[in-house]
């Protein structure tokens, strides 16, 4: 028994204290959420533009060139693996062009999680009743005047929930970004593993932290949630 | 229908109208048609059929529909289900967009695609069954948001003035409460006083009270009573008899898309000389 600490101590000490490997890690941290919160701020960006256009267009017929685009893009992006992405938009469309590895996964990982939030906010919008677009017009408000004070606030807080979502996803699946010579969490991790022939250690210690942000967010953003819907009863 | 025609009939119906005591119409409709297309029958039908000829791939919600508003008019809108009172009412602001005919606002044309439609609707309130107040915001922010955010009123102004409408309505203790802490009349007197909130010219109204528990159906006319009173322009599309004949100066009864009568409440219930009318008042009274 006493041996089997001995030995936990030991390992703890190889893999995360000695040659100051715990820096690695937390190096690695620092990426994975650059990467995630970049990558989330252009994906909201292009997720309610695509949601918006795809929703007016369902609603009054025009923008028919935009939502085609749209369309595309959301089908092509769910269509496919991200890591499949990753790839592409590292080895072909940035192949000749030198830019930082971190701006290539944020494009990437914008780009993925934008279509999603695409539908996402769709439905979002969708799910506002369409008594309160008629309210809006009557009173005179313009349609984008309909969308912004009355449609999207109420939109937004239906969705809420799946926003949340969306960042968790994301959070975890930058741990791909590896595959292109990033050195995120994941990456760290099997960095260790590779240095001190110990697999354990440090990728047990990569899935907790993984697992400690998402519970920490999670309780964060369930407040947030209580907050908005106390604002309505 | 060319230009001149149109002033030709202009000068005849303003003439008619000033024959009436009663001046120029705030509305008048034009021959006003406005057909759906039915599920599923679409592109096919389009493509084959000549869009004036009836079909059975369109439904005729409102059909050469003529009809004048005067200032001060209470008119009610009567007729059984799917006879195209809403389709009517909903298009005098547009939110149903005919497909011919005209809509005369004040001397604009509110058909003609130029019309910048939004700033005539500031002038129209509108109160649906099913009330669609704004669940995210206060009862007081529901009466506010559009009269600052369209109009540009300052903002101490317009609160002011809402919180007297809330009072008019007593509801003035709610005005921080949120539309789903309120019951259905209240939500509909609020709905009311948002339109009152805009100083329209006129208010439409489909159906206000269709949506009510039977116990609040009477606040929610009474304020409509209110309104009438105090000279209001309305135009009421419902089913309570009783307000259309306390209340309305003019009945209309639509049938199949077309008006079949039209007349003062007297004219109405005391010798409806249309049998379909008869019909169905028989049912309704
Ligand atoms: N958006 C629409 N698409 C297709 N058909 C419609 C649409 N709106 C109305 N209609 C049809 O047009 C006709 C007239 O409808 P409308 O709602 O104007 O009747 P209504 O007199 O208001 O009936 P109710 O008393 O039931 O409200 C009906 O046959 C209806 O089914
Ligand atoms: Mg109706």
């Amino acid at each position: 028994m006493q041996a089997f600490f001995e030995d936990l101590a030991n390992d703890f000490y190889t893999n995360l204290i000695a040659a100051d490997r715990w820096k690695l890690l937390l190096q690695g941290l620092g990426v994975t959420m650059e990467i995630t919160i970049l990558a989330l701020i252009l994906g909201l960006a292009l997720g309610f533009l695509t949601a918006i256009v795809r929703s007016t267009h369902d609603k009054t017929g025009k923008l028919i060139i935009l939502d085609a685009i749209a369309r595309l893009y959301t089908t092509v992006i769910r269509g496919t693996p991200t890591m499949v992405q990753l790839l592409i938009v590292n080895f072909v469309i940035f192949a000749s062009i030198s830019v930082s590895k971190v701006l290539v996964a944020v494009i990437c990982f914008g780009f993925n999680s934008g279509a999603y939030i695409c539908e996402i906010v769709r439905s979002g919008i969708m799910s506002v009743d369409e008594g309160q677009f008629e309210a809006g017009r009557s009173l005179g408000f313009s349609y984008a005047g309909t969308m912004v004070h009355i449609i999207l606030p109420q939109a937004f807080k239906n969705i809420v929930p799946a926003l949340g979502n969306e960042f968790i996803t994301l959070l975890k699946e930058t741990s791909i970004s590896g595959y292109i010579a990033i050195m995120e969490l994941t990456k760290a991790g099997d960095i260790i593993r590779s240095r001190t022939f110990n697999a354990f250690f440090p990728l047990i210690t990569v899935a907790l932290v993984y697992l400690a942000i998402v519970i920490l967010f999670q309780q964060l953003w369930k407040r947030l949630e209580r907050r908005l819907r106390k604002n309505e009863q | 229908m060319s230009s001149k025609k149109n002033k030709a009939e202009h000068l005849k119906n303003d003439v008619a109208a000033a024959n009436a005591g009663r001046g120029k119409p705030i509305i008048r409709i034009e021959h006003l048609t406005k057909s759906f297309e039915k599920r599923g029958f679409g592109k096919r039908k389009r493509r084959s059929g000549d869009a004036e000829q009836p079909d059975d791939a369109h439904i005729h919600a409102v059909q050469d529909v003529s009809l004048s508003l005067y200032k001060g008019d209470v008119m009610v809108i009567i007729g059984p289900s799917g006879s195209g009172k809403s389709t009517l009412l909903r298009s005098i602001n547009m939110l149903e967009t005919p497909t011919s005919g005209h809509i005369w606002f004040d001397n604009v044309d509110l058909t003609d695609k130029a019309t910048k439609i939004d700033q005539y609707r500031q002038r129209m309130g509108m109160v649906f069954q099913h009330f669609n107040l704004f669940p995210h915001k206060t009862i007081l922010q529901n009466l506010t948001l559009a009269p600052i955010k369209l109009q540009k009123r300052p903002e101490a102004e317009v609160r002011a003035e809402a919180m007297e409408l809330l009072a008019r309505v007593g509801l003035a203790d709610r005005a921080n409460a949120y539309p789903s802490q309120l019951s259905g009349g209240q939500k509909q007197r609020i709905a009311i006083v948002r339109s009152l909130a805009m100083h329209p010219d006129l208010i439409l109204f489909d159906e206000p009270t269709s949506a009510l528990d039977p116990e609040m159906v009477g606040e929610v006319l009474d304020l409509m009573k209110d309104l009438a009173r105090s000279g209001m322009t309305m135009a009421v599309v419902t089913h309570e008899m009783g307000f259309a004949r306390e209340v309305g100066n003019r009945i209309i009864f639509m049938e199949s898309g077309r008006i079949l009568a039209e007349g003062t409440p007297e004219q109405f219930y005391k010798n409806p000389d249309n049998p379909r009318l008869k019909e169905f008042l028989s049912k309704v009274l």
